[in-house]
């Protein structure tokens, strides 16, 4: 009895090593047959390189297999774009990029204290400040300035060295409205702010609702309030005005700041004027917003919102055409545009990193990029090569813009964006708007005070 | 002959409590000192609080975090609504707990109507918080109302009411869902309790000729004191801490702000302050804490 039972398990144990010894027995066959062929293409180059440079241009002598680590904040959908940016270039050198994904300042901070990647793409300058000393001037790294007009290099350089240099960007200042609508009823598009305020007054009079808009947004809630008042600062006031606010030159409690303010609150308080007056903007969430220009019928006029408002009226209304159902105008009157922008900045000298620089702020990058329709390339040399043409349309309103401004509220430190999302609110909920300015303004003092 | 370890010396107690000892110092003490030197220091957690004292405006040296915890409209506009959870909802759960306990005991669906009630409490805060949202959605303009609470309104004849913007209201509705959630945890409580008194003190009690009203103050809710006790000291300790319902639905504008959100606001933006929210909410529920142990010692002293 005793004895087949060993037998029985001495055979199971047998068996076992058996099957284990199977298993790995194909993953092991396979690379086996696979390290010839791979290294069958390897050789000839070896052999041939001599008689030929195989080693094209734009690669700033970058050899195949070389790697470039890069950090920057998008995924899914986004990176695919990016990665798509990325392929002639990857196709071409051979480079491999090492591609770290985090919108964590945190994460971006630490890698960059110990081992920085080679590029960093970031949606703020902030990065310029905190790392001055370790970013190499892109100029000495293949960079082409002359691709980007003067405000660009301005938002980008530090103590006389060019170090940041925006690679995307969306424009904010926009007005979506519904071409069809206008016609209708003889409105045209205004360019000026005057024509603006004359538009919106002749809408209420003739009993239509001018404006759609929305507030809400969870914890951000107050956000489309602060781009409507940004862009009419810009109109009135024009972008320096903007950029002092943002180096605090300016307190946000100045009588231009007060006369925007007034303006929005007219303009967002009213039921005349909004839809569902000031209770309608502030319930409102800012995507409800921008379909009620569209809904049949259509409940207001114009809604003001990003480049990305586009993609949201189609995604809620498949059957509207662009240019005939929907359309954009720059905001009227606006001296310069509010945008987002993203921006590239260095601190790897390989020759992948140069070739890199060298592709995004050349010819080639800057027709991919506007081809692939990653938002908007600030680079001059994208003009003309969108294939969407509402990114076309896009930019050449930021082509001709006299300059950009980041968002203010995103621009200066964390505290004071929320201290301006409250003050629009309380404004709206009927408080007094010197006495709400006053308060961001000291919140303001405080979050810039170093 | 036993080997020496297990025999009780001086050092053999200690050893059994040191994995215990161990984690709480990592865990829970460091954090807690930690927290308490990072609340005294400015909004980048390296520089002393003193740096973020305005020239010519009241500070409190280096306790100046404190002073925005205790005297900022902001947080005094926090303080003021955590109170009004506390008297509000505190007493809103432990009652609708009985109330649901005491009733479901007399009928005989008694577990069907105790799962509905417990439901909330399987949901996630945050998704109660979204799902309470739609309810209390206000469409504005033309559009069909597609909240609840307003398409009712609306076929009642009256205007629709946006719960959660107006001030004079939007409190309650955010405290109505806190309700909604934690009642069900308070009846599942009190009502064990109701189950496990002794059925021959009701029966005598019955026999004597009590009505239902007598027995219920007379008899069970002296019986059951001790339970709702700590039932109530819970709920103060979660009401303090609330913030999911008020972070999803309000992100805490509109004048609905409370302590822990804005604890949770400030903590990437300005660490000093935010570590004095923490160590005020600390100091707050340490009172709830020191009565709920005490009256675990008396109990066990009584058994």
């Amino acid at each position: 009895m005793k004895k087949t039972i060993w037998t029985l398990l001495s055979t199971l144990i047998v068996l076992a090593f058996a099957l284990s010894a199977c298993r790995p027995a194909t993953p092991t066959a396979a690379p086996d047959t696979q390290v010839p062929a791979t290294e069958a293409p390897t050789q000839p180059p070896a052999t041939e390189a001599p008689t030929k440079p195989a080693i094209p241009e734009m690669c700033m002598g970058a050899q195949p297999g070389d790697e470039l680590t890069v950090m920057y904040v998008w995924s899914g959908a986004e990176e695919e774009k990016l990665n798509a940016i990325f392929k002639p270039l990857v196709d071409t050198c051979g480079i491999k990029i090492v591609a770290e994904s985090t919108r964590d300042a945190a994460v971006v901070d630490a890698r960059v204290q110990s081992a920085p990647p080679d590029i960093l793409f970031w949606p703020s300058t902030a990065p310029l400040d905190l790392y001055t000393d370790k970013l190499v001037p892109l100029d000495t790294v293949g960079g082409v300035a002359e691709n980007y007009a003067s405000y660009w290099l301005d938002l980008g350089t530090r103590d006389g060295k060019w170090l940041a240099v925006p690679v995307k960007a969306d424009i904010k200042s926009i007005v979506w409205y519904s071409p069809a609508q206008f016609e209708a009823f003889g409105y045209t598009v205004p360019t000026t702010f005057e024509e603006l305020d004359a538009l919106v007054e002749k809408m209420v009079a003739d009993g239509n609702v001018p404006w759609s808009m929305g507030l809400e947004s969870g914890p951000a809630t107050g956000w489309t309030g602060s781009d409507f008042i940004q862009d009419i600062l810009l109109a009135l006031q024009g972008p320096e005005y903007v950029s002092k606010i943002i180096s605090g030159e300016i307190p946000y409690n100045d009588a231009g700041v007060l006369q925007a303010y007034q303006i929005y609150y007219k303009w967002a308080s009213d039921p005349k004027y909004t839809v569902g007056g000031a209770e309608g903007t502030l319930n409102t969430s800012f995507l409800d917003a921008i379909y009620k220009p569209f809904a049949s019928p259509a409940e207001a006029m114009m809604v003001k919102q990003s480049g990305f408002a586009g993609g949201e009226i189609v995604k809620q209304f498949p059957s509207l055409v662009y240019g005939t159902d929907f359309d954009f105008f720059p905001f009227p009157g606006a001296k310069g545009m509010q945008g987002g922008a993203d921006f590239m900045m260095v601190f790897g000298t390989s020759n992948a990193t140069k070739a890199m620089v060298a592709y995004l702020t050349g010819a080639d990058g800057a027709a991919t990029w506007a081809q692939v329709g990653f938002d908007l390339s600030p680079n001059k040399l994208a003009a003309g090569k969108y294939t969407d043409p509402q990114l076309a349309k896009k930019a050449e309103i930021l082509a001709n813009a006299a300059g950009f401004t980041p968002d203010i509220g995103d621009t200066i430190p964390a505290p004071f964006g929320e201290a301006e999302w409250k003050a629009i609110i309380e404004v709206l909920q009927g408080g007094d708007i010197q006495a709400a300015l006053d308060k961001v303004a000291q919140a303001q003092a405080e979050a810039l005070k170093k | 002959m036993l080997p020496t370890i297990t025999r009780q010396g001086r050092l053999v107690p200690w050893l059994y409590l040191a994995p215990a000892l161990v984690i709480m110092l990592i865990f829970i003490v460091f954090p807690v000192f930690n927290t308490i030197s990072l609340s005294l220091k400015d909004k980048t957690g390296t520089r002393s609080a003193e740096v973020s004292c305005v020239a010519g405006e009241p500070c409190w040296g280096k306790f100046e975090n404190y002073r925005y915890a205790l005297t900022h409209p902001e947080m005094t506009q926090a303080l003021r609504n955590n109170a009004l959870w506390l008297l509000l909802m505190v007493p809103g759960t432990v009652i609708v707990g009985l109330l649901f306990a005491l009733l479901a005991d007399r009928v005989p669906y008694e577990s069907l109507a105790k799962s509905i009630i417990f439901m909330p409490m399987a949901i996630s805060f945050v998704g109660a918080g979204v799902i309470w949202r739609f309810v209390y959605h206000i469409e504005s303009g033309g559009g069909k109302q597609i909240g609840l609470l307003n398409a009712l309104l609306l076929k009642l004849g009256a205007n629709p009411v946006a719960f959660l913007s107006n001030p004079a209201i939007n409190n309650y509705a955010l405290m109505v869902v806190g309700v909604w959630l934690w009642a069900g945890f308070c009846m599942t409580v009190l009502s064990a309790a109701i189950k496990g008194l002794p059925s021959d003190v009701l029966e005598a009690a019955r026999v004597d000729g009590t009505n239902e009203w007598q027995l219920f103050w007379r008899i069970i809710l002296p019986m059951i004191a001790p339970t709702l006790l700590v039932v109530t000291t819970t709920m103060v300790i979660n009401v303090l801490k609330i913030f999911d319902i008020v972070f999803v639905m309000t992100g805490g504008n509109f004048g609905t702000e409370v302590i822990a959100n804005r604890m949770f606001k400030l903590i990437v933006t300005d660490t000093g302050r935010s570590m004095a929210i923490t160590v005020l909410l600390i100091v707050l529920t340490i009172p709830m804490m020191l009565f709920n142990v005490y009256r675990f010692r008396l109990q066990e002293r009584e058994r």
